[in-house]
């Protein structure tokens, strides 16, 4: 069982969200010639945590009554703000942001927090047949329709990320586990593919988990060496049944910002960062590969090679142990708050919150392509900033039930 | 406080978890790769092998005359760059760099410290250096650590032709500017971009193509060796033939030395336009960057304009030439007969008015027929005859010859002028403050609203030389393809009186344009003066026309901005235009 209260998961939660914020300024700050200045990235990321502060004790004080009651207005509101860059001039070729004079929006941001809520409302009022496949179809339309809108801004990386969500609620709905193991793991199996050593690792760890479930026997064999094949056959697909130019088209597809110096330049530098720090890394503000800009937007995208060549493996293991308490504390609470409504809504945000941990750092190390994600507390950035701290403020709202 | 207990299961946590650990597990695993087994290597590469990925550049294409006469090219200059930490004592080595390159030391401490990027990374402190200055800083290499240079290209005007109005010039890029470009993932800050003329209306053909070179680097950031297997190579731009020539060009600046205005020269069969001049220019050397910022607010506030493009931007009047307007509609529809004879007595006042209008010749014309009305201009003609004419079919005879639209022309920033309508009456005057009767008095004069560019009056002339048909679109690329505007169909019998009447305005005694006559060279040139009031002085002296030489429609138009009358001013500029084309007819004839 999970021991404790509430109130300590909390305090143990904006520990940990403080330590990484001060882990995120140390490493700004190494990477800004002139740090002080208001236009640094340290500078800025201040005044973004300042901001956000003021919105998280804002948001605190709104009754969680009011928001599960108008859940379904929040998400349409939230769809409607979507439609809105669509009829603007477009930043930098793309209808994501809305310009507000000072500063940019980016409104899909706030819609992933809108669907998580649409969608734990439609699964904590759904008392009936929760093991029923059907209930599983109304959340995954809730998602897809947000997702496909931020799809054509277009921004893949965010309509993944939309995406992501229902399948840990639906697990926590109780929906029946083999199915959602079956609804995930493909992914997983493709991914892991492009990698030996992943894939091996993957392997194994799928058989046990096979193993694990209940039910016929054979049937859960034949899944798993339909996995396996899968795995097996997509490189082989990928390199004989896809030539150069389709697999160009497929790779600019994943990834639209591409920059014309070449994607695999990117990730090159950002594996050579972090291998050349080593166990204790090059010290502060001694990072060859960060501090000669070989590492492309370091303050964002890359912040974790920055932290990893210049903390070494010490730093970056502190840092993974930080994000794992983040979400375990994350998932403490769920568990244990004692509305069930709540409980859904903080295992979605938890989720939206892990996937940018793990694509973002899967990205810098070449697990995954090249995606414009940020990490949570650490990268620089306000848009993103502050959707963490809405989240946070949800959450310790939430939790109080 | 919500009505449903959490039924959250501790199996689905437990669920969760796994996915949390071995999800961190992998991550910290490949980190682990990396960094611990992997790091030597990686250590090692990063310590000798870092490859940089640096843009290379091509030189910008050249601008050529249609014989080949070049009038823009590049003039490689240097720029000087300092990398921070490899410099000894900055302050020394900034004042010995200023004595040389002759830039007081507080400019190059502005630069320093405006594009400051880094300790290890070059800034740039200098600009338009040249070869002679770039050698002495080589002799004295020792003296100046962390100190390098490179090439970057200039554009280089011809001294004679440096003509910006149509060649327009480039830009520095800021960050703001990039997004609001048409590609903008292929421009940086800090390079250049064509921005007027037909630089910025030719910029995707004469920019480069930017190649990637990857540079091994050191530990510093030095670069060791240039990695040429995977370098992809930079192409120059493609260079722009243009329709002008560069002596008819000179000569029509010159013919407006002193004078505002402008002067085009084209030909009719295939729109290509010989000669272009808006007057008064200015020197395009203040793009350089040696310009103050006192030099430019002058410019810009100059009362004479400099910087204003008069050919495709600037509004005028157009005088009599719009009579053809007035002719054009009362011989087509049979209004009247060409060849009646109407009484001018020097002025004339409309049925049940008190205004009285007047001709410009006070004693009056006596008896005039269209002929004779065209080619002395006679105002009194047409205050008579425009009555008969309904004012929307005046108006859509008018924007049929391109006024009130784009010529379409290969330069940007054209304006489409204004031929007034009856919404533009009402907008203006309201319901009831003008009547159709009273602003045709105006319009048949090419006067009241009416305001079109030079080179609209340029294409209007061209209509009338191909008898409205095949009428080239303007252009001042050469290898543009030829396309063509609407045709204007009008009957034979209407372009006999009209060529008639132009004929007259220069070959006959009373023309009001004798002084354009061709009597040396014996080219028949048809031809219509304007003399166009406006509020801001003097009236503007227009002349229109064309002829042919060995086989081939020229047409030209000159417009002297508050010059005096048509007859007087253009005229005599628009002969000697004749002229010097007709001795230099071998030389135009090429291409």
């Amino acid at each position: 069982m999970i021991y404790g209260s509430i109130n300590n998961d909390l305090q143990k939660l904006y520990l940990i969200v403080a330590s990484l914020l001060v882990f995120g300024l140390v490493t700004l700050f190494s990477i800004s010639s002139d740090p002080f200045s208001f236009n640094s990235s340290f500078s800025r990321q201040i005044i973004f945590i300042l901001f956000s502060l003021f919105i998280f004790f804002l948001l605190k004080a709104v009754d969680i009554k009011a928001i599960h009651d108008n859940s379904i207005t929040i998400y349409l509101i939230s769809i409607f703000v979507c439609f809105i860059p669509f009829f603007m001039p477009p930043v930098e070729n793309t209808s994501r942001w809305i310009d507000l004079g000072l500063f940019y929006i980016q409104p899909a941001e706030y819609l992933k927090c809108a669907t998580v809520i649409a969608i734990a409302k439609y699964l904590s009022n759904n008392q009936l047949a929760v093991k029923d496949m059907s209930t599983v179809i109304v959340p995954v339309l809730i998602a897809s329709l947000s997702a496909f809108i931020v799809l054509n801004q277009p921004d893949l990386g965010t309509s993944v990320i939309i995406l992501v969500p229902v399948l840990p609620m639906l697990l926590w709905a109780g929906v029946n586990n083999f199915t959602i193991f079956l609804m995930i793991i493909p992914f997983i199996t493709i991914i892991a593919a492009s990698n030996d050593l992943a894939f091996n690792i993957w392997a194994f760890l799928m058989f046990v988990m096979f193993m694990l479930f209940q039910g016929k026997l054979l049937n859960r064999i034949l899944l798993y060496f339909a996995n396996i094949f899968a795995g097996l056959l997509f490189p082989f697909f990928w390199n004989n049944f896809l030539n150069g130019y389709q697999r160009q088209r497929f790779l600019d597809f994943l990834n639209p910002d591409l920059d014309p110096m070449g994607s695999s330049y990117h990730i090159i530098q950002s594996i050579t960062a972090i291998g050349s720090g080593g166990l204790f890394g090059k010290g502060w503000g001694q990072g060859t590969q960060t501090q000669l800009k070989f590492l492309p937007v370091q303050e964002s995208d890359f912040i974790l090679s920055v932290i990893a060549e210049e903390f070494g493996f010490l730093g970056i293991s502190l840092i993974m142990f930080l994000f794992f308490m983040l979400i375990k504390t994350l998932l403490d609470i769920a568990f244990r708050c004692s509305d069930y409504f709540s409980s859904l809504v903080i295992v979605g945000l938890t989720s939206i919150l892990f996937s940018h941990i793990f694509i973002n750092s899967a990205m810098t190390i070449g697990l995954m392509p090249v995606k414009g994600l940020p990490t949570p507390f650490v990268s620089a950035g306000g848009s993103f900033m502050l959707l963490c701290f809405v989240i946070l403020s949800l959450v310790s709202n939430f939790s109080k039930n | 406080m919500l009505k449903i207990d959490n039924k959250a299961d501790i199996f689905h946590y437990r669920t969760l978890m796994a996915i949390l650990t071995f999800s961190m597990l992998l991550l910290v695993g490949r980190y682990f790769h990396l960094q611990i087994i992997e790091h030597e290597r990686f250590f090692s590469k990063s310590q000798v092998n870092r490859v940089k990925a640096k843009a290379s550049y091509a030189p910008r294409g050249l601008i050529v005359d249609r014989n080949g006469v070049v009038i823009v090219e590049n003039s490689p200059t240097y720029i000087l760059t300092v990398t921070p930490y490899e410099m000894k004592n900055i302050e020394d080595q900034f004042d010995k760099i200023s004595s040389i390159i002759s830039v007081p030391i507080e400019e190059i401490e502005r630069r320093y410290k405006k594009y400051y990027r880094g300790r290890f990374l070059p800034t740039v402190i200098a600009k338009n250096l040249s070869f002679a200055q770039i050698s002495q800083i080589e002799e004295m290499k020792l003296d100046f650590p962390g100190v390098q240079y490179e090439r970057f290209d200039e554009r280089l005007y011809n001294t004679e032709l440096n003509d910006m109005h149509i060649l327009g010039y480039l830009r520095e890029l800021d960050r703001e500017t990039i997004p609001t470009l048409d590609k903008s993932s292929l421009y940086r800050a800090g390079e250049l971009i064509g921005w007027q003329g037909v630089e910025r209306e030719y910029e995707k053909e004469l920019r480069y193509s930017k190649g990637v070179n990857y540079i091994e680097v050191d530990t510093y950031g030095r670069e060791i060796e240039n990695l040429n297997s995977n370098n992809i190579p930079a192409y120059p731009g493609k260079n722009l033939v243009l329709t002008i020539d560069s002596e008819l060009q000179k000569f029509s600046r010159n013919l407006l030395e002193g004078k505002k205005g402008s002067i085009i020269v084209s030909k009719v069969n295939s729109g290509e336009i010989l000669s272009i001049v808006s007057s008064p220019s200015y020197n395009l050397s203040i793009f350089r960057g040696e310009t103050s910022s006192k030099e430019w607010e002058e410019l810009i506030e100059s009362e004479d304009k400099p910087i204003l493009n008069r050919n495709i931007s600037g509004l005028y009047p157009p005088g009599s030439s719009f009579k053809i307007v007035t002719a054009i509609n009362l011989i087509e529809k049979g209004l009247l007969d060409p060849e009646d004879n109407l009484m001018c007595a020097g002025s004339y006042t409309p049925q049940g008015s008190s205004n009285t209008f007047n001709c410009w010749k006070e004693d009056g014309h006596g008896l005039v027929n269209l002929r004779k009305a065209i080619s002395e201009s006679c105002n009194v003609y047409f205050y008579e005859t425009v009555q008969l004419i309904k004012l929307n079919e005046w108006i859509s005879t008018a924007k049929k010859f391109g006024f009130n639209q784009l010529t379409e022309i290969d330069l940007p920033n054209e304006i489409v002028g204004l031929i007034p309508d009856k919404e533009f009456f009402i907008d203006t005057y309201g319901r009831w403050g003008w009547s159709e009767r009273g602003v045709l008095l105006n319009m048949t004069l090419g006067q009241g609203d009416i305001l079109v560019t030079p080179l609209q009056s340029l294409r209007y002339i061209n209509h009338i030389a191909s008898k409205g048909k095949n009428t080239a679109k303007l252009k001042i690329n050469l290898n543009k393809p030829t396309e063509f505007y609407e045709p204007i169909n009008l009957s034979e019998q209407t372009w006999v009186r009209l060529y008639d009447g132009l004929y007259d305005v220069v070959n006959s005694d009373g023309g009001s344009g004798w002084r354009a006559r061709q009597i040396k060279t014996g080219i028949t040139l048809y031809g219509k003066t304007s003399t166009a009031e406006n509020p801001h002085g003097e009236p503007h002296a227009w002349f229109n026309g064309f002829f042919d030489l060995n086989g081939e429609k020229y047409s030209l138009v000159v417009m002297v901005e508050n010059g005096g009358g048509g007859g007087a001013v253009a005229s005599p500029i628009a002969g000697e235009l004749v002229n010097f084309i007709s001795s230099n007819i071998e030389f135009l004839a090429k291409k």
